[in-house]
């Protein structure tokens, strides 16, 4: 889930911070730059682990602040593709369903990757799941044509705010940076909207994924076997 | 600004919360410092010392504030396991998860997620019906288990026991001071040993990973 980056940059302490030993204030300056923020392909800058490799403070011509060329490294939240992350749902609509960690809440799980046999019911807003049935043979049985038919009881919700366990499939930067003005003066630009730097496309198709509550800490044989 | 390795190592979620834990208690004292120092000046009467700023008076930024507070209460959220590990804990899962041939991930997930049931363990290892079989699976169960510990998560997550051997490599001999230093040193010692318990075993899993993303 989280990752250490190297990552090497050119820092100014500012002269009022001079009587701070040099690596606390570099650590302070690199967090405030670098905190909470996403870099493109690396991933959301939690907080700086350590610094590496510290140069000798230069002041350039111009400004009294001291230039230090750091080598560091950075704790970075970036799950890799196939991992299980642990996110509660944040809000549901008939496409799918969006996860939030506390800190980063740009997952999306779209309705394509719920568990086969789940359809979204308008009435409660919620998707749900049917689980297969068994005959007495232990042979799965095909799930009903119409999921919208299955009566209540038998039906599993995901209801908003709900822990859930969810694969991560991809994850997709977008560079938000405004490119050269374009010669369309006069002509009506469409706004785009806002996207966001980061996010992650997640599934929970699978067995042990979905609401923690649907896979119990004992018990656990019973569902194993089913599958 | 240049990434030199934008993957140079994986941190469990328990380093992480260690870090930011470390992270939030030096904010508190230093900001406490800072009020009791200004409250010492405003008794004496004294001007504040012009030019240069007191050491212990750093502002925090509020983006790293806002970030570490919400990491630590997704990171001991009520159905994670971090607040039952220990670095003692989590080494000795990893030893015991040695003899079953899993991937660096795989055994980062299993210390992240502590899978306490069958399907959950299923998720994780890939390809696990060819890999393993269901005894071998309880047993991986079972390590799980043993690593957590049923009792009262720590404040700080400093493991008790760590400061006890601490303690007893000084000798009685060694003044408090000292006993502080060590204890923290050797605190230290842990984190960059689980670390390098993750890059050492598994060494190359940067390039599973690469074959994971295509």
């Amino acid at each position: 889930m989280f990752v250490l980056s190297i990552i090497k940059d050119t820092l100014p302490i500012h002269p009022s911070d001079f009587g701070i030993p040099a690596e606390q204030a570099l650590g302070t300056e690199i967090n405030k730059k670098y905190a909470n923020r996403v870099l493109h392909d690396v991933g959301l800058c939690v907080c700086v682990f350590d610094i590496t490799e510290a140069g000798e403070g230069k002041v350039r011509y111009g400004d009294g602040y001291l230039w230090y060329r750091v080598v560091f490294r950075m704790v970075v939240f970036r799950p890799f593709a196939s991992e299980i992350i642990m996110a509660k749902v944040k809000s549901i609509d008939s496409d799918g369903m969006r996860l939030s960690l506390g800190f980063f809440d740009d997952i999306y799980l779209p309705a394509s990757f719920l568990p086969a046999s789940s359809a979204f019911d308008t009435k409660r807003r919620q998707h749900f799941w049917v689980p297969p049935e068994f005959d007495d043979e232990g042979q799965e049985q095909p799930p009903p044509a119409n999921l919208h038919q299955v009566e209540e009881d038998r039906r599993m919700y995901i209801e908003p705010g709900e822990q859930i366990r969810a694969r991560v499939e991809s994850d997709e930067f977008y560079d938000d940076e405004p490119g050269p003005p374009k010669a369309l003066e006069g002509v009506a630009v469409q706004r785009v909207p806002r996207r966001s730097p980061y996010s992650i496309i997640c599934s929970m198709g699978e067995q042990g994924l979905g609401p923690v509550a649907w896979w119990p800490s004992d018990g656990g044989e019973d569902a194993m076997e089913e599958g | 600004m240049e990434v030199l390795n934008s993957r140079a190592a994986l941190l469990s979620n328990y380093e992480v919360l260690t870090l930011l834990r470390d992270l939030e208690t030096d904010h508190l004292t230093r900001s406490k410092t800072a009020h009791r120092i200004k409250k010492e000046e405003e008794g004496a009467g004294s001007l504040p010392a012009a030019g240069g700023k007191d050491p212990n008076v750093v502002e925090i930024s509020e983006n790293l504030r806002t970030i570490e507070v919400e990491a630590i209460q997704y990171l001991a959220g009520e159905l994670q396991p971090t607040p039952q590990q220990t670095p003692a804990k989590i080494q000795e899962l990893l030893r015991g998860l040695a003899p079953y041939n899993l991937t660096k991930a795989e055994k980062l997930q299993i210390v992240n997620i502590a899978p306490q049931s069958a399907p959950v363990l299923w998720a994780i290892i890939e390809e696990v019906e060819d890999r393993l079989n269901i005894d071998q699976m309880n047993e991986i169960i079972s390590l799980v288990q043993n690593s957590l510990s049923s009792g009262q998560p720590q404040a700080n997550g400093i493991d008790p026991s760590l400061q006890t051997t601490a303690w007893a490599a000084n000798g009685p001999e060694a003044d408090a001071e000292g006993d502080a230093f060590y204890e923290d040193d050797d605190y230290m010692n842990v984190v960059e040993e689980l670390q390098f318990d993750d890059t050492g075993e598994g060494a190359g899993v940067e390039g599973d990973l690469d074959v994971d993303d295509d």
